[in-house]
């Protein structure tokens, strides 16, 4: 009897947690992929059943597919530079550790992080400028040529890599510290005494050692550089003075089908299409954790 | 009064708690009037409204939130289709408030300011339409954003030129003379700055500017339909100038300074651009030396109205009193003053503001054969233009296209066949 009235208890307790769960995270994607096989244009009460068309539509849809694909180079992009850069000042860092300014080189790291998106933006849109930006002029005074940063259509993609590595940098230091913290010192130790030097040590060891944070910082990257919007949107803005190219990106793309076009039906296809690659990316990363684990 | 002990501080309670439920009693009698507006630089014209309003509305509440109008619609349709819980005024072009009213997501106004809006010694027909749908009004008729030629005086002058340019291939000349380029023969200073780049429709807007010149559109209609008409001649022509500008004459570059700003700074000669500029400048380049001139053939024509949604029915009406207000011919003139937007009412002086800023005689001096346009009321409009937008920014970008005329007209006719495919998926498509 006892039993069964914790067990009420436990549920009773648990039930709000599962509610709000439920209502403010499963219920929108169950809604998104309901209206993924809808045509509906937001203001009418009726959504036209379309089965599959709003997918095959988008598979034919030039725009969606140059979104797909500059999303996909950004994401993979920012990874491939976040997790070197990243793991190289964790590993200073961490060698710091001992220094007065260790606080103060983690500190500056982080900032990024925690600063907000738009201003962000807009600073590095200025760094970018090709006429007044101090990029430039520091190529030109190295003797090299100006660039069109934002207007090229491959170096506006690269704008906007550096602007996510730049951003997701402080976080993934943070986590490759914790992991460097965690590394057994008596494996160094008796590499130190076979003679291994600290860039040995780092690339033979540290490196092979810190498998598992590197998976879960590069997922962690990887989806937030699927989920990139804000940076294509600020370096493309102002329309006053100095627009730049627009990097067509997928959670732009699905905010212009929604709320401009009016294609709801279509940009919650688009939505489940980011949610699929997102989920098959988990998957590949808890996939090689559990086979990491398995060894 | 005074209280003491005890009982004294349960006495001061009491009267706090009074006190309080009296001041909440008086802020629930207070109305709140909410503005969206899509153009930040009327945040200061809204708020001398409201306070205008204040002897006749001393409880009324106005609040103005204007944000950047691409913002500013996706606001409105999340607003709308969710429901405002507060009256609030919506600033709309009328060719996307048509949506909305389809959807029985705007009300129709009332009577009196039906009648205001009717009255023809108020707005001329073409204004009073854009606030219709199927003889019913919706909306009040505010200003319009209409386009002309800006051009710097004392380059024009430095250049050797006498007036400002009439015909489109006067445009490319003058463009010439006045690009100033640097000792390796890049433009330092644009000749004539396009809308080469960002994001939204606003590029395929500016090219049909340029293309109505040519005698072109991009959309013909044909009877209540549409379908594409820019793979033609004019497309061609207007398409061929950007082309040539960029990549042939190199007056102008997709990564220079471009727009308002660009003109303020002396960093470009001519541009087309609507009235609003004038405002603009006087505060940020009081000094710059410029003025205007009529198209050669004839401009686009936005109409803004404000439409009223949520609320109560005591709050929709002091929302409608604030549209009313709006139009009240002392706001009307120092909008056209302070902000540069062109107010629709007719039968208001506005001969002070003109006399003492010229450049808006491109704006209202209109010859009767100046053909005005404006974007047709149709669901995939915004579709239609950012999809375009898409391919001309590639297109202004591509070198290999100066000289092809072969290679341009099948990139305008590819893209033709994108926008009545978008036609044809919203039923308005002609044959």
């Amino acid at each position: 009897m006892l039993k069964r009235k914790r067990f009420l208890f436990a549920v009773m307790a648990i039930i709000p947690t599962f509610a709000i769960f439920g209502w403010v995270r499963m219920y929108p994607i169950v809604e998104t992929l309901r209206l993924s096989v809808f045509q509906w244009n937001l203001l009418s009460r009726d959504k036209t059943f379309v089965g599959l068309s709003n997918f095959i539509e988008l598979f034919g849809d030039d725009q969606f597919l140059d979104a797909l694909t500059n999303t996909a180079i950004i994401a993979f992009g920012a990874m491939a530079v976040t997790i070197p850069v990243s793991m190289a000042l964790a590993g200073v860092i961490y060698h710091r550790t001992r220094s007065r300014f260790a606080g103060f080189y983690e500190t500056a790291v982080f900032i990024p992080h925690v600063v907000s998106l738009v201003p962000a933006a807009m600073a590095w849109k200025w760094i970018f400028d090709a006429k007044l930006g101090p990029l430039n002029a520091v190529i030109v005074a190295l003797g090299g040529e100006a660039q069109a940063w934002l207007f090229d259509p491959v170096l506006s993609v690269v704008c906007i890599i550096l602007l996510v590595s730049w951003q997701t940098l402080g976080y993934a230091v943070l986590i490759y510290l914790v992991g460097f913290r965690n590394l057994p010192k008596s494996v160094y130790e008796a590499a130190k005494l076979d003679g291994a030097n600290g860039i040995q040590s780092f690339f033979f060891m540290s490196v092979p050692l810190l498998k598992p944070i590197t998976l879960y910082v590069s997922v962690v990257t990887l989806i937030s550089g699927f989920n990139v919007y804000a940076q294509a949107y600020v370096l493309a803005s102002d329309t006053q003075g100095a627009p730049g190219r627009l990097v067509r990106v997928l959670v732009l793309d699905m905010l212009e089908n929604s709320f401009q076009n009016f294609r709801v039906g279509y940009a919650a296809a688009e939505a489940v299409i980011l949610l699929s690659i997102v989920l098959v990316l988990t998957a590949v990363q808890f996939g090689m954790l559990r086979q990491k684990g398995g060894k | 009064m005074t209280f003491r002990g005890r009982n004294g501080t349960v006495a001061r309670a009491t009267m706090w708690s009074a006190g309080l439920m009296l001041a909440g009693t008086l802020s629930a009698q207070a109305q709140d009037v909410v503005i969206w507006g899509g153009f930040p630089e009327l945040a200061d014209f809204y708020e001398r409204v409201a306070e205008g309003m204040s002897d006749e509305y001393p409880d009324l509440n106005v609040i103005v939130e204007p944000i950047g109008l691409r913002d500013h619609e996706k606001r409105v349709a999340l607003g709308l289709s969710s429901g405002l819980d507060d009256a609030t005024v919506l600033e709309l072009i009328g060719s996307t408030a048509n949506r909305y009213i389809v959807n029985d997501l705007l009300p129709p106004a009332p009577d009196d300011i039906a009648d205001f809006v009717n009255d023809a010694g108020n707005f001329e027909p073409f204004f009073r339409d854009t606030a219709t749908v199927d003889g019913t009004v919706y909306g009040v008729p505010l200003f319009r954003g209409q386009g002309a030629l800006f051009y710097n005086t004392d380059m024009l002058a430095e250049a050797g030129l006498d007036g400002p340019p009439t015909t489109m291939e006067e445009y490319d000349d003058y463009a010439a003379k006045l690009t100033q380029r640097d000792a390796d023969g890049n433009p330092t200073v644009s000749g004539w700055s396009l809308r080469l780049s960002g994001g939204g429709g606003g590029i395929a807007e500016k090219f049909w500017i340029n293309m109505h010149q040519f005698g072109g559109a991009l959309l013909e209609p044909v009877g209540d339909k549409y379908r594409a008409a820019y793979a033609n001649e004019a497309g061609l022509a207007a398409l061929r100038q950007y082309v040539n500008a960029v990549s042939g004459d190199k007056t102008v570059t997709i990564d220079m300074p471009a727009d308002a700003a660009a003109f303020q700074r002396g960093q470009t000669a001519m541009f087309i651009r609507e009235s609003w500029v004038i405002g603009d400048t006087e505060k940020k380049a009081p000094e710059l030396n410029y003025d205007t001139a009529l198209l050669p053939r004839g401009s686009i024509a936005l109409p803004v109205n404000l439409y009223v949604s949520g609320g109560s029915d005591a709050a929709q009406d002091a929302a409608w009193a604030f549209a009313i207000e709006a139009n009240k011919p002392e706001h009307l003139i120092w909008l056209l003053d302070n902000v540069g937007w062109l107010p629709n009412r007719a039968g208001v002086d506005y001969s002070g503001v003109i006399e003492a800023k010229p450049q808006f005689s491109a704006f209202v001096d209109l010859p009767e054969d100046y053909d005005l346009f404006t974007l047709p009321s149709i669901e995939p409009i915004n579709e239609i233009l950012t999809r375009f937008a898409a391919v001309l920014t590639e297109a202004f970008a591509d070198p290999s296209l100066a000289g092809d005329d072969a290679a341009m007209m099948a990139l305008l006719e590819s893209a033709e066949e994108e926008t009545n495919a978008i036609l044809d998926r919203a039923g308005i498509l002609a044959e």
